[in-house]
């Protein structure tokens, strides 16, 4: 069971919602820990096809609890060795998820906040969502956040969120204009109904190519143009003979949906 | 200017064997005509380009046995940037761009559309695995654009309007008919510029894709002084001094540059 996050489970996708809407959804070790359960339990479960994760109430998320950092004599040293090592598990790339996941920003979105934009696939948000990160105004580095976000938009836009910190916040209009974000939901009542519609969507192609098509893409990102290329070759080859490239083009052919073998257990491979 | 355009419109422009066989060739023989000073690809009817002909492949998938051998060793020869072309290349996208059509788009140069041209990317839809046209054009774009179009498949279309916005392409070209008249105005204008200058210019950039800054520096720098002594570094400022259009060097194939900075390996000719 989870004391700060949400699992909800509608149709074929599975929802992760952070519950602490009365901190903003801030992180404390509790919803540190219950990150990497939750991410794992939807990985593992082979009736969730696409995983969405938002928050209750008016914020997202807003980085680590700074009240619990200031109060509990431990401070930022609860988070060295993880950093230190790069083993974080606060995200779904973290915790090496290959089922597709989107994000539905549901309002502010702060700091720490943006691991789970850089982190996802897809990622939406509110009409009222807004994104800054106050790192640098509380004489903290931003570093991991901003250089996943610095390869999927323009490096500017990261750049300035990271040196003009709390004084200035990004729309989500601009953070549509940008590419950081797909969608903007109006009114943002609507945001979990559209996540739901987008995520159906996704949730009808063949779960073990998006996966394949996840590690290529996001192995992409680790090297250089002709490398990824031929990584990703492996990961296109290694469909073939796969029982659903037979089942696509013959429902294709047959106009009716697919029916996709569906991996049990984990979507890590080997 | 050479015109480099898919002409299976019964087809979708969908790449058989006999066209994927045509495509090399046809890179090659535009690439070494010293009169073609930049190239530009487009389609035939509806569709730019729709990717692997999949009736031939449930046909007779031997045809299609030396592209699944190509693939699978990485060697494809579909586009300019696999044939190593250092020529100037723009594609022109005049209709639906669909799965393996956006190799054309990933390894163009510059990329323009007509207003009613649509992208998508249906690989997952069927089953199949998308990775080299959609890495490609995650150096080129926003990452999360490119993953949505990767993961939603055929359940979305994305117009030359939002292609637009993203970067993905400079200019959507209204109403669609022009297309072909802006694409020859831009090749026009990009083909005053020194061909070796751009040349280098171009493996600067794409090598760029290749490494980490500091590394895609120093190897544009060779680049860069591999033109120093080149006449067209005369010719350009002088000119420029007497108001007149320069003449270029204009050497038979593509201008020899330092090798070590080409992605490829060397071309199996």
């Amino acid at each position: 069971m989870y004391d700060c996050l949400k699992i909800e489970r509608h149709g074929p996708v599975g929802w992760l919602i952070n519950d602490r809407p009365e901190r903003l959804n801030a992180m404390n070790n509790a919803m540190r820990d219950e990150f990497a359960d939750a991410w794992l339990e939807l990985d593992a479960d082979p009736a969730v096809r696409v995983i969405v994760h938002t928050g209750e109430g008016k914020a997202f998320q807003t980085g680590a609890d700074v009240v619990e950092l200031a109060s509990d004599g431990v401070g930022m040293e609860r988070y060295r060795e993880s950093i230190e090592q790069f083993d974080l598990r606060f995200t779904s790339w973290h915790n090496h998820v290959w089922k597709p996941v989107i994000t539905a920003v549901n309002g502010i979105c702060a700091g720490g906040g943006f691991h789970w934009v850089a982190d996802a696939d897809v990622v939406i948000a509110a009409s009222d969502a807004q994104f800054f990160d106050p790192h640098v105004s509380v004489g903290q580095v931003a570093a991991y956040e901003l250089i996943g976000l610095a390869r999927r938009m323009p490096f500017e836009a990261v750049m300035r969120m990271a040196l003009v910190g709390r004084y200035e916040r990004m729309s989500a209009e601009r953070a549509l204009a940008l590419g950081m974000i797909s969608q903007v939901v109006d009114p943002p009542e609507r945001l979990r109904d559209e996540a739901q519609t987008l995520a159906e969507k996704i949730a009808r192609n063949s779960p073990a190519a998006m996966a394949a098509t996840k590690r290529a893409l996001w192995g992409a990102l680790e090297q250089g143009l002709t490398d990824a290329c031929k990584a990703g070759a492996k990961e296109l080859v290694s469909m073939w003979g796969h029982p659903d490239q037979l089942e696509g083009p013959q429902a294709f052919a047959e106009k009716r949906d697919p029916v996709w073998s569906v991996p049990a257990g984990r979507s890590i491979p080997g | 200017m050479g015109w480099l355009i898919f002409d299976r419109p019964q087809a979708g422009n969908a790449m058989d064997a006999a066209m994927l066989d045509e495509l090399e060739s046809a890179w090659r023989d535009l690439d070494a005509d010293p009169d073609v000073r930049v190239i530009v690809n487009t389609g035939e009817g509806g569709a730019f380009q729709t990717g692997l002909d999949v009736v031939q492949l449930n046909r007779d998938p031997d045809a299609l046995r030396k592209q699944s051998g190509r693939t699978r060793r990485a060697e494809l020869r579909l586009t300019a940037w696999h044939n190593q072309v250092w020529k100037p290349v723009v594609a022109a996208v005049n209709g639906t761009c669909a799965g393996g059509g956006l190799h054309f788009v990933a390894d163009a140069d510059i990329v323009i559309a007509s207003s009613n041209a649509q992208f998508l990317d249906p690989h997952v839809s069927v089953g199949q695995v998308s990775a080299y046209e959609t890495s490609g054009l995650a150096r080129r774009m926003p990452f999360e654009a490119v993953m949505r179009m990767a993961l939603v498949g055929r359940y979305e279309r994305m117009s030359a309007e939002r292609a637009l916005a993203l970067g993905m392409i400079s200019q959507v070209v209204d109403p669609p008919e022009r297309l072909r008249d802006e694409a020859q105005t831009l090749a026009e204008k990009i083909a005053r510029n020194s061909p070796a200058a751009m040349a280098a210019t171009k493996r600067a950039l794409w090598g760029a894709l290749e490494q980490g800054l500091t590394d895609a520096c120093k190897a544009g720098a060779k680049e860069l002084v591999s033109m120093w002594g080149h006449p067209d570094q005369l010719e350009g400022p002088q000119a420029f001094a007497e108001k007149r259009d320069p003449v270029w060097s204009v050497s038979g194939g593509p201008p020899a540059g330092p090798t070590a900075n080409l992605p490829r390996g060397t071309r199996d000719v």
